[in-house]
């Protein structure tokens, strides 16, 4: 993993077009269909094509339904694709793997393992030393806000604490590309602001690629170089928008930024009309 | 100081095997017959059989046949369980098999199984070993089904082979149903031990009860039965404790109150 040092506030434009664009994913052409209990085909995912550069922050936003998930899950390998095929640095991408780390809206922790456990679990399995995954791990944990529960098993966590152990366990084997999916969504607002800065600090730093999954027009502004914006029945992308805002972001300046204010004005107008245009068919 | 709750649930089973006795006790003085000791009787003979260095020996000889039916038949249907919640082959190929197998009593096949192996331990331990792997595989089967796909998913990012997968993740995971089916399992073979004495009357707790039964001794008969009892509630204690050792991390933590009024 490459550390880019932290640059300061006169660093005024997206990562993603200051260095020469490698595109790290490729989408291309993906059809998905379920076949659904009626017999018939559903049609989640229709014709999607995507590139995301390397270190971009890029955000799916989408109604529910519209295959946000199905796409993520193609692009972990937990799926393959009905049609057309996804590749992860020129190659196609075949199962899950290390190099893309999921963090999935169900949390998905393994509850017979405490939150050091669960973190630990990625390091020690990439053979870490046990020491230094613990350390590791603990510092994970207590960024996330956690410390003081590293030896709670996730039955007694709440369903936010939950979810940020299923970041902090996915950080901490180093994926290249983060997939996530709503990760932010079952928190409060308070505790989902603090994430959204902390996962802001840590994409500054580590510059990992982000494909990251919202309903929320807000967040995807907040933290993205780029929201795919989608609609529903069948899934396809409605349009490409680059958030061009300086980094660092800030929450307290952007939120009195006219250009943040436009983004989402525009960009939840489009929500709108996507729902809209989503009526079953 | 000790909640109220927490006395009741320590007195609970004591109170039971009171009431049980009491009964008994009771109903037996009504019914003046001789072949039905009263409790007390059957209680008073207990000594003599355990002070008794043969039928010990007896007894002692079916725990460990039992103890290897029931070792053998855990060691089999987990993986066997296992493998076929999480792959459809393995459990069609299997599903009819053990279908057919499920509903035939298995004591039944002691008379045919004793044609092959003689009257001996193999036969009885293969019948315990029968008798045990049915509800093992089920519950290890159920459990491993319904594992949730996302823990698969995150255990693959991680690098998890397939196999790592159904080890160290399907099969914590499942741990708490197949320890379900695991505590039927070892009623199962205590009854199917007790089963397959009676019909192979060579040696055991079952021989010593049936024995004693051909001769009118209904006190031991009946001693034997609640010494059987007994094995049956230390076994399943000692396992209870185990269990509840190892799926801490699942167990509910509260009560369901019966009322919210
Ligand atoms: N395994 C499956 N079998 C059949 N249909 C499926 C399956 N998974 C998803 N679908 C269908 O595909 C469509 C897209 O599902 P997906 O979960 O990707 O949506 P989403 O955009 O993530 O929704 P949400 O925002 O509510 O999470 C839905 O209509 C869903 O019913
Ligand atoms: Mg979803």
């Amino acid at each position: 993993m490459k550390v880019v040092p932290s640059k300061s506030s006169e660093w005024m434009r997206p990562v993603a077009s200051q260095k020469p664009a490698f595109a790290i994913i490729e989408i291309d052409r993906v059809s998905q269909v379920f076949q659904t209990s009626a017999r018939k085909d559903h049609l989640a995912l229709s014709d999607i094509s995507l590139t995301i550069e390397e270190g971009a922050f890029v955000s799916i936003l989408g109604p529910s339904g519209c295959g946000k998930s199905t796409l993520l899950y193609i692009v972990g390998g937990f799926v393959s694709p009905t049609s057309g095929a996804a590749k992860m640095k020129g190659r196609a991408i075949m199962g899950p793997g290390p190099d893309r780390g999921p963090v999935f809206q169900e949390f998905a922790l393994f509850p017979w393992k405490t939150v050091l456990g669960n973190v630990m679990y990625g390091p020690r399995q990439q053979g870490v030393r046990a020491t230094e995954a613990e350390a590791q791990s603990r510092a994970l944990i207590e960024m996330v806000g956690l410390k003081g529960y590293e030896n709670f098993y996730p039955k007694e966590l709440s369903g936010g604490m939950k979810q940020r152990v299923a970041l902090a366990r996915t950080l901490a084997y180093h994926p290249e590309v983060l997939l996530m999916d709503e990760p932010f969504g079952a928190l409060d607002a308070h505790t989902r602001t603090r994430l959204q800065n902390d996962l802001l600090n840590i994409w500054e730093r580590d510059r990992k690629t982000v494909l990251f999954v919202t309903h929320s027009v807000d967040e995807a502004v907040f933290l993205s170089d780029k929201v795919v914006m989608m609609s529903k029945s069948p899934g396809r992308i409605r349009e490409v928008i680059d958030i061009d805002l300086p980094r660092p972001r800030l929450r307290n300046e952007l939120l009195l930024d006219p250009r943040y204010q436009k983004y989402v004005v525009d960009i939840e107008r489009m929500f709108d009309e996507s729902d809209a245009a989503g009526a079953p068919s | 100081m000790i909640a109220p709750a927490t006395i009741v649930r320590r007195a609970a089973p004591v109170l039971a095997c009171i009431g049980l006795l009491t009964a008994w006790q009771l109903a037996s003085l009504g019914l003046k017959n001789d072949s039905f000791p009263t409790a007390l009787e059957a209680v008073r003979a207990i000594p003599d059989i355990l002070g008794d260095k043969e039928s010990l020996i007896n007894i002692l000889a079916s725990l460990r046949r039992m103890a290897i039916g029931f070792g053998i038949a855990v060691l089999v249907s987990i993986p066997l369980g296992l493998l076929m919640g999480r792959s459809r082959a393995v459990a069609s190929f299997f599903n009819p098999l053990l279908m057919v197998i499920y509903p035939v009593p298995k004591a039944a096949l002691m008379p045919i199984i004793m044609l092959w192996l003689g009257v001996g331990e193999a036969t009885k331990i293969l019948v315990i070993f029968l008798g045990v792997s049915l509800p093992v595989i089920y519950h290890s089967f159920e459990g491993a089904k319904a594992v949730e796909e996302k823990m698969l998913w995150s255990g693959a990012a991680m690098g998890l082979s397939p196999w790592q997968r159904l080890v160290r993740i399907v099969l914590p995971a499942a741990l708490p149903e197949i320890l379900t089916g695991c505590r039927t399992g070892l009623v199962l073979a205590l009854i199917t031990m007790i089963t397959s004495e009676m019909i192979a009357r060579q040696s055991g707790a079952g021989n010593i009860l049936f024995n004693a039964l051909d001769m009118g001794q209904y006190d031991t008969v009946y001693a034997m039965i609640i010494i059987v009892g007994a094995m049956g509630i230390c076994l399943d204690a000692i396992f209870e404790r185990v269990r509840a050792g190892l799926v801490r991390w699942s167990e509910p933590q509260f009560d369901m109150p019966l009322s919210f009024s």
